[in-house]
């Protein structure tokens, strides 16, 4: 392992957890602890021990809630909430690679949420398998399809929806905070 | 009591430190004041039954080892008695000024509303009282009346009455036996209270409500009339509206207190100027009062600040140094997040209250049961760290103590447990139907770093994990919370393998971080000292007790975060910083070093030759004894006694007027021994030792019995079974009286004491130590093996805190240079050492150059011996040191750091390996000082190369107290710290240039590569303490070669061995500035022995005869204080009459009876035990 210390973008987040003392506490109380592929703990130890790839590709960050229960019970009191943020933004910017899917996804929903002001479930997926350019991905999730068509959880993309107005400046603004920091 | 107002020193806090203080200064006879705001001594240590790694108590070990008979030799829980030390209990420091060797105290005394010296703790007050409060010695865990005990456990014992709560019936003050309790209201008449209220509605009731109480109340209706009404009639007390259509009580407020300052002035507000009301109170207001208000919150404020103004007086007193000991305090759980909903959670607890849980004298006499349903506890839970190294909380700091004190805590539930399971199985067996067996108790134990950073701490936990299978979880637990149906608590935590688990607890025990004690605050406004930023009193670096104001030195936790044993070493300390200035003021003054040690003529007169004439005053307490006994009878019983003198009833020995009366009594005889049948023998204590002296009678010939237990008792009796409390109360005077005609009267011996000191080892501590000595006005020799004293300051460079210990060295070597009271041998050893305590010969062999023919053979005297021979980094074969150059010890890193021999370049990559080969056996301890030199080795590592990547390779991080705040300064600053598994430890590999360290990261579960430019291994340290040393002073080494102590927590630094201490690194690894602080400690308990040209030896010390002796020399083998020797030429057993504390193993062992203890013979024992069974005929009652 080679001294890596003043590396890359994800120096800015490394600094956020610098002080953990890996007590476990983020992990304990993390309520979405089960489904990550790492614990939070391991993500900020990734990070501590220069492991950045290893820290991007995890989903943990993604799987944040953002309930700030770690930033409120961290004894070192780092900013455990804002860290997850600040890891899922660079992942959209870094984009290391093995995550087109759910790159596509989110670009979509995002993209739905600005045109309409809420999600248009029909029209999401339907560009989202377009961007993903993969013949085979309807197929996975059609079951999941039918179960919300039959609960009526699914709009129909021929219901017309109002545009939103006014997003489009919310969008903007993020865009620039984004660059910014 | 006490009219005495000059003190050589003033002790706030009688905790352990307080009392360790205390107790030090007394026996180089001084005059010791001690004040506790409590209203019970012992402190924290009162509340806490076991201690581990004992799981006893101990707190008697404290006790005087020499010079016994000037106190009392009783358990220290229960009461101090000493004849050159005063308590004054419910008691604050309230006022201080003047200077060094002359400041003026004063002493706030709160009332108790019970004369302690005429309580006699019968109790009857207790049961009649109707309040019922929460119990504060148990934590709130269960309840105590209006009038109660503060401890379950003290001598003398009065009762306190809690004002708050009292409700002021009287029946308390009624059925009082002694008349103790002084609940009279009739001096409220005098106290004026002066309302101030535009509505007259308001006016009215507070007037009723007040003149009720016993106060006399005046209304004024507006601000200019209050003014007036001051004028013409002056008043204690003012309650003031704010709110008022012409002069606002604001402004009421400044008016009055510029007229009259001493007024005491109380804000009533609605809620919407409650902030006025605050504002008010920071220009002199002393409370405020949300209206509308109920007689329930008005009353016992108006009581509270009455006692505080009226009922309370200050003493003024002058003494020469000031001891803060006030102690430590708690975090509080429910303040600010309450995230274990603590006082929410009926089974959620902290230490302190579990402490109490398990207690005999807890609410639950020791039952290991839940407090919501008393059911048995199965299953508990410690999480630490509550309140600790939390920077949310505002502590970063490791609280030291709770990680020992939790795993004491699952060991005594363990032993508990196990305890219970048995008694079930025995009562199963028996036959006897039984709640279902207990069986085991799970303990778990949630921790961050375990840090056992003592002596034996390691082992401790270790044994705690092997034999008592208490579970370790190394995981912060971020909350609790519990189940509906059966309450048990839930905690969720990461489990070793990085997996999420929940586990169901019966009781959670939060192990709460110290705070500093409550009155620090203010304190240290009255003493104008500064706090730390954590709020403890602030000390100079390199003196851990001396604060930055000449001649007020704290001692123990209240200098912060100390566990028992340091808190008693910190303490001796501080008694030697305020002994000094004593000293100093003695000298200046050209007083008598001594006062009663060296007068020639003997305080009492020499009754050995004398007949028994023994005086028997017998107490009637009103009509009470003539109601249980006829005194006629008590007459002429021991009338016919030969040696009783006389026989007179006196009423109220208690009281002032009844002692002198008795005194007159006895003086008017030629009585040579008496007794005095009364009450609590422990009222009596100073009375008694005052009228020996004006007497000339030995206090050892004079006795108090008890008779009024019976008698209280029989009070509440019908008549017809009198007889049989008739026949307790004379059986207990025969006794008493038996027991003092058989009392040896020879006076004891003085043995004399070679007023010179010995140092071994001339590092830091040994320096100190004879720099304190020699500051004492003893002469030390300090004797040093090496060509330069210093020790290992000489290659030390820094401390943590970046104090350079390079001056430190040269400051403390100018001093000794300057110090005509010292000479320093070097290149010098002791080769021999014969004699006792007070009178030792050593043999001191110096050798300028070695193998050379110049050895020099020097003869020494000196009655105390200190050894401070410190101790070295141990040298290691691991991970490569010795095959790789680039494999190097702290030492080693050290001294390139402290040369400059190293470049930025060598500290590119930097692994540091904490624990090698410590923490594990064979040399099973932490060595406590490796995990701070690595934060300050890495931050020097950083400063010389900012791009330098260290790693830390840890176990657990010692960093215990406030050098927690630089293992967080060091995570900040890029350090890299990776905790390995002992189990699983780094390898390096030496086959490249540089070296490679590997090893498993245990969070992420992946192997870890560091090539690294340097590997700097923490090896620990290891003793000098060479075994021909030890068997030449006779003294002992513990499992590692450590000195060993008398005893771990209260006796650190003194050898079983009495007149041999030890000092610095020699008793366990510590810092330079905790060495010194040591070497203070270890003067303060030579000089101790040293004061006096000679000393009394006790009353019940072990004799031989020699003429039935066969030497068979069973009795040196059973001595457990190495006090028996046989002499040169083997014809004789000699006892060291210092060392002798009349235990009584030797006569028990003795198979001819030559080994006796004269002041406890077979013969005053037989002649009581007859004298018990004695009666009265039955026509005399």
């Amino acid at each position: 392992m080679k001294n890596t210390h003043a590396r890359q973008p994800l120096k800015s987040v490394r600094n956020m957890v610098q002080a953990c003392i890996q007590c476990g506490t983020c992990t304990g109380s993390c309520p979405n602890a089960f489904a990550m592929d790492h614990t939070p703990r391991q993500l900020w130890q990734m990070l501590l021990n220069d492991r950045p790839r290893d820290a991007i590709t995890s989903k943990t960050f993604i799987l944040c809630s953002s309930c700030y229960y770690c930033t409120l019970r961290c004894p070192r009191g780092l900013p455990l909430t804002d860290a997850m943020a600040a890891l899922t933004r660079l992942a959209k910017t870094e984009n290391p690679g093995g995550f087109k899917k759910s790159q596509a996804f989110f670009h979509q929903f995002l993209e739905s949420v600005r045109r309409h002001g809420r999600v248009n479930e029909s029209e999401l997926m339907t560009l989202f398998f377009m961007e993903a350019k993969d013949p085979v991905l309807p197929f996975a999730y059609a079951n999941l399809g039918i179960k919300f068509l039959r609960k009526n959880k699914i709009r129909l993309p021929f219901v017309k929806q109002k545009p939103s107005r006014g997003l489009d400046k919310i969008f903007e603004k993020v865009r620039e905070l984004e660059t910014h920091s | 009591m006490n009219e005495q107002t000059t003190y050589n020193a003033l002790v706030v806090g009688a905790g352990i430190s307080g009392i360790r203080a205390a107790l030090d200064l007394a026996q180089e006879n001084r005059r010791v004041l001690i004040v506790d705001k409590r209203p019970a001594m012992g402190g924290i240590l009162s509340q806490l039954d076991f201690q581990f790694p004992s799981n006893h108590c101990g707190m008697c070990k404290m006790l005087p080892l020499v010079r016994r008979d000037q106190g009392s030799q009783f358990c220290l829980r229960k009461g101090l008695f000493h004849e050159n030390i005063d308590l004054v209990l419910s008691a604050e420091l309230s006022g201080l000024s003047g200077e060094p060797g002359n400041f003026a105290v004063k002493i706030h005394e709160k009332p108790t509303w019970v004369d302690p010296d005429r309580c006699v703790g019968c109790g009857l007050c207790e049961t009649v009282c109707p309040e019922t409060v929460p119990d504060d010695f148990n934590r709130g865990l269960s309840t105590h009346k209006a009038i109660y005990l503060p401890v379950p456990h003290a001598i003398p014992n009065p009762y306190v009455i809690d004002l708050a709560a009292c409700t002021r019936c009287g029946a308390c003050a009624d059925i009082c036996p002694t008349g103790a309790v002084m609940l009279s209201t009739a001096e409220r008449q005098n106290f004026h209270i002066l309302v101030v209220d535009d509505e007259l509605s308001v006016r009215d009731s507070l007037k009723e409500w007040l003149t009720e109480e016993g106060f006399s109340a005046h209304m004024a209706a507006s601000g200019e009339e209050a003014l007036e009404k001051l004028k013409t009639r002056p008043c204690q007390l003012m309650l003031t509206d704010i709110k008022m259509p012409e002069m606002s009580g604001t402004a009421l407020l400044h008016e009055a207190k510029k007229a009259y300052p001493n007024l005491c002035v109380v804000m009533m507000t609605a809620y919407a100027t409650v902030e006025t009301a605050v504002e008010a109170m920071k220009t002199g207001a002393a409370d405020y009062l949300i209206k509308p208000f109920q007689p329930d919150t008005l009353i016992p404020m108006v009581i509270r600040l009455y006692q505080d103004i009226e009922a309370a007086h200050d003493r003024e007193l002058t003494v020469e140094a000031l001891i803060l000991a006030t102690g430590t305090g708690f975090y509080h759980p429910a303040d600010e997040k309450n995230i274990f909903g603590y006082g929410i959670f009926p089974n959620v607890v902290t230490n302190l209250e579990f402490e109490r849980i398990i207690s005999h004298t807890g609410p639950h006499g020791g039952g290991l049961k839940r407090l919501d349903n008393g059911r048995p506890i199965q299953k508990i839970a410690w999480i630490q760290c509550v309140g600790s190294r939390d920077i949310q909380n505002n502590a970063d700091f490791c609280s030291t103590i709770c990680c020992m004190a939790a795993v004491k805590e699952a060991v005594l539930t363990k032993t508990l447990a196990a305890g219970r399971s048995a008694e079930a199985s025995t009562s199963q067996s028996t036959g006897h139907s039984t709640e279902q067996a207990t069986g085991q108790v799970e303990t778990v134990i949630f921790y961050m770093d375990m840090r056992a950073w003592g002596k034996s701490f390691q082992r401790y936990v270790d044994n705690a994990i092997t034999e008592h299978q208490v579970r370790f979880e190394r995981c912060r637990v971020h909350s609790l919370s519990q189940t509906k149906d059966t309450r048990e608590l839930e905690v969720a935590f990461l489990a070793d393998d990085g997996s999420r688990r929940t586990a169901l607890f019966d009781m959670v025990v939060l192990s709460v971080g110290q705070r500093p004690a409550d009155q620090t605050e203010s304190l240290s406004k009255i003493c104008d000292l500064p706090l730390t930023p954590a709020g403890f009193f602030e000390t100079l670096p390199f003196a851990g007790s001396r604060t930055p104001r000449e001649g007020i030195v704290a001692a123990g936790s209240a200098a912060g975060l100390k566990d028992i044993s340091e808190s008693v070493m910190l303490a001796s300390a501080a008694a030697r910083e305020a002994g000094q200035i004593i000293h100093t003021k003695t000298i200046s003054e050209k007083r008598p070093a001594q006062t009663t040690e060296d007068t020639e003529t003997p305080l009492y007169r020499d009754v050995s030759r004398e007949p028994v004439r023994l005086f028997i005053g017998i107490c009637t307490c009103g009509t009470r004894l003539s109601a249980c006994i006829q005194p006629d009878a008590l007459t002429q019983w021991f009338s016919l006694d030969p040696e009783i003198v006389k026989i007179s009833f006196v009423d109220q020995v208690c009281t002032a007027s009844g002692w002198e009366k008795l005194a007159r009594e006895i003086s008017g005889t030629r009585a040579n021994r008496v007794l005095i049948a009364a009450c609590h023998p422990y009222v009596f204590i100073k009375k008694i030792t005052r009228l020996a002296r004006t007497l000339g009678i030995a206090p050892d010939l004079m006795d108090v019995a008890d008779i009024m237990g019976p008698v209280f008792r029989a009070a509440a009796q019908a008549p017809e079974t009198l007889s049989a409390f008739a026949a307790e109360v004379f059986s207990t005077l025969n006794q008493g009286a038996e027991r003092l005609k058989q009392a040896d009267p020879t006076a004891p011996d003085q043995v004399p004491v070679c007023q010179r000191a010995l140092v071994i080892g001339a590092g830091i501590a040994g320096m100190t130590a004879a720099l304190a000595l020699a500051d004492a006005g003893h002469e030390v020799d300090l004797i040093e093996k090496t060509h330069q004293p210093g020790g290992n300051l000489n290659w030390l460079d820094q401390t943590l805190e970046g104090a350079s210990l390079a001056d430190f060295l040269q400051k403390t070597l100018d001093r000794i240079q300057k110090q005509p009271r010292i000479t320093v041998h070097t290149t010098t050893r002791l080769i021999a050492c014969k004699g006792l305590a007070g009178q030792f010969h050593s043999t001191i062999e110096i050798c300028p150059e070695t193998g050379a023919e110049t050895k020099q053979v020097r003869d020494l005297e000196h009655g105390a011996i200190i050894v401070a021979t410190g101790g070295h980094e141990a040298p290691t074969t691991s991970f490569c040191h010795g095959t790789h150059p680039a494999v190097i010890t702290q030492k080693t890193l050290e001294i390139r750091l402290r040369n400059q021999e190293i470049t930025p370049e060598q500290a590119g990559t930097v692994v540091m390996i904490l624990c090698v080969d410590s923490r594990q056996e064979p040399r099973n301890y932490c060595s406590r000082v490796c995990c701070p030199t690595a934060l300050k080795q890495a931050r020097r590592l950083q400063d010389l190369n900012p791009d330098a990547a260290i790693y830390v390779l840890y176990r657990d991080m010692m960093t215990v107290g406030f050098s927690e705040t630089y293992f967080t300064r060091a995570r900040g600053d890029n350090v890299m710290f990776m905790a390995y598994d002992p189990k699983a430890p780094p390898r390096v590999s030496a086959e490249t240039d540089t070296p490679v360290v590997t090893l498993k990261e245990p969070v992420l579960n992946q192997p870890v590569e560091i090539s690294a430019d340097l590997v700097v291994l923490a090896t620990g340290m290891v003793p000098d303490l060479p075994h021909d040393l030890a068997r030449v002073l006779g003294i002992d080494k513990d499992n590692d070669g450590f000195f060993q102590e008398a005893e771990s927590k209260w006796r650190p630094l003194d050898a079983l061995k009495e007149g041999i201490f030890a000092c610095g690194t020699v008793l366990s690894p510590r810092s330079a500035a905790e060495a010194a602080d040591t070497g203070r400690a270890a003067a303060t308990r030579a000089i101790r022995l040293l004061s006096a040209p000679a000393i009394a030896s006790d009353k019940t010390v072990a004799v031989v005869r020699h003429s039935l002796c066969s030497l068979c020399e069973r009795c040196i083998d059973a001595c457990p204080y190495g006090a028996r020797t046989l002499n040169s030429d083997h014809t004789r057993i000699l006892v060291n009459t210092l060392m002798c504390q009349g235990c009584g193993a030797c006569a028990a062992v003795c198979p001819n009876d030559a080994s006796i203890l004269p002041g406890l013979s077979a013969r005053q024992m037989l002649e009581t035990v007859d004298a018990v069974f004695e009666q009265l005929e039955p026509d005399r009652m």
